[in-house]
C-alpha cells in the first residue's frame, strides 16, 4: 500500500484540480501538519497559526491549476506559508513574544528530551526577526538544506547561510543567558 | 401584290411611329442627335445632361441662404431633366444645319407648341422657343438657337413653371420674356 | 555534523498537527468565501474576430468617405452644369426677347465695332 501513496497523492491532486472537493480535503489532510507547524513556529500562536494555515489552503484552492506535482505542491505550501507568516510578522511587530499558554507540544515532548530546553529554544526563536526565523524553521523543522531554503524564500544562498550562522549563535547565547532579551534585526 | 405589301409595311411603320412621336412630345423630352463629330470642329462646347437624379443632387448643393439659388431650387423641383448642347465655332456656319433640322422636326409634332420664333436676317440668327403641353400643363421647354458661329439646343423636361422661370428674371441672364402672354412671331 | 543544539532544535521544532477537524474548517471557509472573479485570459479569444470587424468597419468607413466625397464632387459638378444651363437658357431667351422687341444684339465685349 505504501507504494501507492505517491500515485494516490497525484490522483488527489488531479481530482482536486478538476473540482473534486473530497480530493481537495484529502490534500489538506495530507499537508496540514507541514503548513500548520510552519505557521505555528513562525507566529508562535495557535489561533494565528490556524488562521494562517487555513488562508494558505484557501490560496491553494484558487491556485490548484498551477500546481504541477505533489513535490511542487509541497514546495508551494512551504513557500506560501513562510511568505504569509513573514508578511504578518512584519505587519505586526508586537508578536515578538510567545504566549506561554499557547506553547504547543509540552505534553507531547519525548521522554528523553528536556521540555524546558525545548520551550526555551522556541521562546528564543520567537525573538528572531522574521527572515532568520523562517530560515531556522525550514532548516530544523522541514530539514531543508540551505539551497532548498534559498529557493523557498527566494534568498541568495549566502544570505541563508548567514542567517543560519547568526541565528544559531543568537540561540546559543540565549540559552547560555539566564534571562531572555528581545533581539533586534541589527544584532544579527 | 408587291406594291401593296410595301405600302402596307410603310403604313404600319408610320402608324407605329406616331405614338412614338406623340410619346416624345408628351414627356417634353427631345431625342438629340449625336453631335460628337462636331466637338472636334467647335471652339467651345457646352454639353449639359442632367437627369432627375443629377438634378436632385445639384439641388442639394444649392445654397439655401442665397435667394437666387433658392429660386433655382424651386424651379428645378418640378423638372425631370435639363439637356443643353451648345457649340461655338471660329468660322460662320461650320455646323451642319441638317442636325438642327432633325431636332426641329421633333418639335413639329402635336404636343409641342411654338411660343416664340425670331428670325433676324441682319444678324442671321434664328431662335425658336417651344413648349410641350400635356393638356394645359407645360411639361417641357425647348429652345433652338442658331447663329452664324454658334448653335444651341436647350431642352428642359418636366413641369416647367413659367412663373418660376419668370422669377429668375435678371438672374442667370434670364430675361422677362412675357412667357405667359400670347406667342409673338417676328420675321 | 550535527551539534547538540541542532538536535535540540529539531526536537523543539518537530511538526505538530493542528486541532482536530482542521480540514473540515478549511473546507467550510472555502465554501463560505465567494468565488473570485475569473481572471480574463491574457489572450482575448475573440481578438481575431474583433480585428476582422475593425478592419471591415475601417474599410466601410473609408468606402463611405470616398463615396461621400465622390457624391460631393458629382453634386458640385451637377450644380455647375445646372447654373451653366440656366445661363445659356437665359442667354437664348434674351436673344429671342430682343428679337421680339426689335432690338439688336449688344456688342460683344471683344467686339470693337470696326
Amino acid at each position: 500500500m505504501k507504494g501507492d501513496e505517491p500515485r494516490g497523492a497525484a490522483d488527489s491532486l488531479d481530482r482536486a484540480r478538476s473540482g473534486d472537493r473530497v480530493a481537495f480535503a484529502t490534500l489538506v489532510r495530507s499537508h496540514q501538519r507541514v503548513v500548520y507547524s510552519l505557521a505555528l513556529r513562525m507566529l508562535s500562536h495557535r489561533h494565528e497559526a490556524e488562521d494562517l494555515a487555513q488562508e494558505v489552503f484557501m490560496q491553494l484552492h484558487r491556485s490548484l491549476a498551477g500546481i504541477q506535482s505533489d513535490t511542487h505542491l509541497l514546495f508551494w505550501l512551504r513557500k506560501v506559508t513562510t511568505n504569509l507568516a513573514i508578511d504578518r510578522l512584519r505587519r505586526d511587530r508586537k508578536r515578538a513574544t510567545l504566549p506561554l499558554d499557547d506553547d504547543p507540544g509540552i505534553a507531547d515532548e519525548p521522554l528523553e528530551s528536556d521540555p524546558l530546553l525545548q520551550r526555551r529554544l522556541r521562546e528564543l526563536l520567537a525573538l528572531l526577526p522574521a527572515d532568520p526565523r523562517a530560515v531556522v524553521v525550514l532548516r530544523y523543522q522541514e530539514d531543508l538544506d540551505p539551497t532548498e531554503i534559498a529557493e523557498t524564500l527566494e534568498m541568495s544562498l549566502n544570505t541563508v547561510k548567514s542567517h543560519l550562522r547568526r541565528s544559531i549563535a543568537t540561540l546559543r547565547e540565549g540559552l547560555a543567558d539566564s534571562s531572555v532579551t528581545p533581539l533586534s534585526r541589527d544584532s544579527l | 401584290m408587291k406594291t401593296f405589301t410595301l405600302k402596307a409595311i410603310v403604313a404600319l411603320l408610320l402608324l407605329a411611329s406616331l405614338p412614338c412621336e406623340r410619346a416624345l412630345a408628351a414627356d417634353g423630352r427631345l431625342l438629340l442627335p449625336d453631335f460628337s463629330a462636331l466637338e472636334d470642329k467647335a471652339s467651345e462646347v457646352v454639353d449639359v445632361n442632367l437627369n432627375t437624379a443629377l438634378l436632385g443632387l445639384a439641388a442639394r448643393f444649392l445654397d439655401d441662404k442665397s435667394p437666387d439659388e433658392v429660386a433655382v431650387k424651386q424651379l428645378v423641383a418640378g423638372l425631370t431633366g435639363i439637356y443643353v448642347k451648345s457649340f461655338a465655332f471660329d468660322g460662320d456656319f461650320a455646323y451642319p444645319k441638317a442636325d438642327i433640322e432633325v431636332v426641329r422636326k421633333q418639335l413639329s409634332v402635336p404636343g409641342w407648341q411654338k411660343l416664340v420664333e425670331v428670325r433676324s436676317r441682319k444678324e442671321q440668327t434664328h431662335v425658336d422657343v417651344y413648349l410641350s403641353l400635356d393638356g394645359d400643363k407645360v411639361n417641357g421647354l425647348a429652345i433652338l438657337a442658331s447663329e452664324p458661329r454658334q448653335f444651341t439646343i436647350v431642352n428642359i423636361v418636366g413641369s416647367v413653371d413659367l412663373r418660376k422661370l419668370h422669377q429668375l428674371e435678371g438672374r442667370f441672364g434670364v430675361p422677362d420674356l412675357r412667357l405667359e402672354g400670347k406667342p409673338p412671331t417676328v420675321k | 555534523m550535527n551539534t547538540p543544539l541542532d538536535d535540540e532544535l529539531r526536537k523543539a521544532l518537530r511538526p505538530v498537527d493542528p486541532d482536530e477537524g482542521f480540514a473540515e474548517r478549511v473546507m467550510r471557509r472555502i465554501d463560505s468565501t465567494p468565488a473570485p472573479l475569473q481572471r480574463r485570459p491574457r489572450w482575448f479569444p475573440a481578438l481575431p474576430v474583433a480585428l476582422a470587424a475593425s478592419a471591415l468597419l475601417g474599410t466601410i468607413l473609408i468606402y463611405a468617405w470616398h463615396a461621400e466625397r465622390e457624391q460631393q464632387r458629382q453634386g458640385l459638378e451637377a450644380r455647375r452644369q445646372l447654373i451653366e444651363a440656366l445661363h445659356i437658357t437665359g442667354e437664348k431667351l434674351d436673344l429671342a426677347y430682343r428679337g421680339v422687341n426689335g432690338e439688336t444684339r449688344p456688342p460683344a465685349p471683344d467686339d470693337t465695332g470696326a
